[in-house]
């Protein structure tokens, strides 16, 4: 019993860092409320949903950046795609770097595409695994316990 | 089905609900029809707008609503939306990631009944289905619809929606006499009309027959001699119509000026609308961005002096100058495409014909779109409050009179929002035009062409081109400020006044700015309603108003009377502008 107390106060503060240290945002929360009983893996399953199309922007993303010259209109759009992703599952930090590449490429800045691509990959390998392990931990505790709400 | 069938049905809904969501990305899609399922709604999903397409031309009643994201790979959400609007007559939601304001006008020109940023709320989504009751109510009486404006906001407040129906359902039926042609009041189901391809044609026919003008829903009605249909399902076709022409126009232009790069990316990549911001606030400071010609101060007073008294008119009238000869709008052009239109379904442009129209125009080096785009607001502004616009969109002809009438004649100008349509602009060009639902608001913009803008809502675009335009087309303006190269602006917009004299006035009222001294190099109307003016730029330059415009006006005026006649179309939306008025008040040499 303790040991599950202890448990779950570790989910819910692994919960809380990620919020806190800004990898997830607000639309985090909407995902959560509307798992229910009828719906019990939601969060889980969007965010399955989320790598497996993140994976296809990214490696789309990733031929684009190597033609030469650079088709910004096309990486523009490709970024949208991806972001779009990011957004409805609360990335924040994922977003912000999209953002930023998409305002290199508005700028028809080569560089500035290719050095915040990277962050992006790098904001999203991040969060990928942060969230692997907090449903693995979720997982272990039981269905029965939803995460804490508080924050 | 009885009263009591449908009452109880009604008192379900919004449960069950059904919903058709179109999105792309299976990520959004998914947490979308997470949402949609939580509100009770009965929802279908597809990420493939061709096959949510399929789906609805199978069987439109098999849906109530459509919520389709705009950003898509295989077909451009304003397309499907304006698909269905016009095959299927639903309402339809449009998702975005992106809120700039121009997008969001798009969509509402496009036929939208509402514009959701994402990531979208359980909230938002809970009160979507005001819209389709909106549609019910809507068709069945446009004066209706009136009422329903004139309630409460029911839709935001997520209270009693019983309450909120019964009251609606009470409205109607009490409603007895507006000259409602549907059978019974109480019914408040009708069969979605099928506008097949046939109806359609026979539709177009009855337009093309009538005269844009004069293609009222009624007359349009009697002429295509159907069996069941109503009044109210020829208007709001023909509202469909009519947006669509206009997008088309403007599509048209888009492409001849930007080279044919006319994707969504084009305008992704215009300036954000803060940067367009400054144009409202230059036009409103009386400074005109870009200005190429001496006159700022006088469009700043133009523009102050003239009080763009648009009602709700969120911005004074833009002035835009034309910097880019080479963006002089293909008004001409234009034109011939409405013309086309209105002659037969449009399918296509004539691209061609829309480069070759392009010429005459650009011969005004310094394209000024002042002179070419007049925003008329002024006191003649018909009182948009107590314009009905169901009536209007009836009959603007018979309601504008009543509204403007004498001022029409008096000061001899109505509100004439010109739009310019240069394809300079991305496609939001087609965001300055008329939001479906309950405003109407036309942008005119003579620019070699002109289209007349009415608005009855506060948003009320207006491009001016080259020309004192009132209206809130800041947003559009602004973009096709800040996505015109040269920056011209550009848009021609032709929205027909079904009123001739609007037309006419609208036509002396960018003569006389267009400095009429020189001729008003050429006046064409065509059947599809566009009548173009141009007026020599340099004119302008010294200034505005000139009597000797106004003296040749009148000479004009009359052909273009003639002309506007076939040319124009319904007309929604009030007048603003007095040209003369304008002229009094900021060229001093007015009386000459």
């Amino acid at each position: 019993m303790d040991q599950r107390n202890q448990m779950h106060r570790h989910i819910a503060n692994t919960r809380k860092s990620l919020f806190d240290q800004g990898y997830l945002d607000e639309q985090f929360i909407q995902l959560e409320e509307l798992q229910d009983n009828s719906n019990p893996n939601f969060v889980e399953e969007v965010v399955t949903l989320f790598y497996r199309d993140s994976a296809r922007f990214l490696s789309n993303l990733d031929q684009a950046l190597e033609k030469r010259p650079l088709d910004f209109n096309k990486l523009d759009s490709l970024m949208h795609q991806f972001k779009s992703s990011s957004t409805s599952i609360g990335a924040k930090k994922v977003k912000t770097e999209c953002t930023h590449f998409r305002n290199y490429c508005n700028a028809r800045n080569a560089e500035g595409c290719k050095r915040t691509f990277q962050n992006v990959k790098k904001e999203y390998t991040t969060l990928r695994k942060k969230l692997e392990a907090y449903f693995q931990m979720s997982r272990q505790v039981g269905p029965i316990e939803t995460a804490c709400r508080s924050r | 089905m009885t009263v009591e069938e449908i009452r109880n049905e009604i008192d379900r809904f919004p449960i069950g609900m059904r919903v058709l969501a179109v999105d792309d990305n299976p990520t959004c899609l998914k947490y979308l029809d997470a949402l949609l399922r939580k509100c009770q709604y009965q929802v279908t999903t597809t990420n493939q707008a061709i096959t949510a397409l399929n789906m609805l031309r199978e069987n439109r009643n098999r849906f109530d609503l459509v919520i389709s994201d705009v950003y898509m790979p295989d077909m451009d959400g304003f397309k499907l939306l304006e698909l269905v609007g016009l095959e299927m007559d639903l309402p339809v939601i449009m998702l975005s990631g992106n809120g700039d304001q121009n997008l969001v006008m798009k969509g509402i020109t496009h036929g939208a009944c509402d514009y959701l940023v994402k990531p979208v709320r359980l909230e938002e989504l809970r009160n979507i289905w005001q819209h389709v009751i909106r549609r019910k109510v809507g068709p069945k009486s446009q004066s209706k619809s009136k009422h329903s404006r004139e309630k409460p906001d029911q839709g935001n407040e997520g209270g009693d929606q019983n309450e909120k129906l019964n009251r609606k359902r009470k409205d109607e039926d009490d409603d007895e006499d507006n000259g409602n042609e549907s059978d019974d009041p109480t019914t408040k189901k009708k069969p979605r009309v099928v506008w097949s391809i046939d109806l359609h044609r026979k539709f177009v026919a009855a337009i093309n027959q009538l005269g844009i003008e004069k293609a009222v829903p009624k007359r349009i009605l009697d002429l295509m001699n159907v069996d069941g249909l109503t009044r109210e399902n020829v208007a709001s076709h023909l509202q469909k119509y009519r947006l669509y022409l206009k997008r088309i126009s403007h599509q048209a232009n888009m492409v001849v000026a930007f080279g044919g790069n006319n994707d969504a990316s084009s305008y992704m990549r215009m300036s954000p609308l803060d940067g367009l911001g400054d144009f409202r606030a230059l036009s409103c400071s009386g400074r005109l961005q870009n200005a190429t010609y001496a006159p700022t101060g006088m469009l700043g007073r133009l523009n102050s002096a003239t009080g763009v008294a648009l009602h709700g008119l969120t911005a004074p009238p833009l002035v835009l100058p034309n910097h880019t000869q080479t963006k002089i709008p293909p008004v001409v052009s234009s034109n011939h495409q409405n013309m086309n239109h209105f002659q037969g379904i449009p399918q296509s442009f004539d691209l061609d014909q829309l480069q070759y129209c392009n010429k005459p125009i650009t011969q005004h080096t310094n394209s000024n779109p002042i002179e070419e785009s007049r925003i008329f607001t002024g006191t003649n502004l018909a009182d948009l409050n107590s314009i009905d616009e169901t009536q209007m969109f009836r009959d603007p002809i018979s309601v504008l009179a009543n509204q403007t009438g004498a001022k029409l004649t008096s000061t001899g100008a109505e509100s004439f929002k010109f739009l310019d349509q240069s394809d300079n602009q991305a496609p939001n060009f087609s965001s300055n035009l008329v939001p479906v639902g309950e405003s109407y608001s036309y942008p005119a913009v003579i620019n070699g062409g002109f289209s007349s803008s009415i608005t009855t809502t506060a948003n009320e675009p207006i491009e001016p081109y080259g020309g004192a335009l009132v209206g809130d087309i800041v947003q559009n303006v602004n973009q096709s400020l800040s996505s015109q190269k040269g920056g011209p602006l550009s848009k021609q917009d032709y929205n027909q006044y079904s009123q001739t004299a609007l037309t006419t006035l609208a036509g002396s009222a960018l003569t006389s700015y267009g400095g009429l001294s020189g001729p008003v190099s050429h006046i064409r109307s065509n059947g599809g309603g566009s009548t173009l003016v141009q007026t020599e730029q340099t004119k302008l330059q010294n200034g505005f108003v000139s009597s000797n415009g106004y003296g040749s006006l009148d000479d004009i005026i009359p052909g273009m009377v003639k002309q506007e006649q076939d040319a124009t179309t319904l007309m929604n939306g009030e007048f603003d502008y007095d040209p003369y008025i304008v002229r009094g008040r900021v060229y001093d040499d007015e009386s000459s």
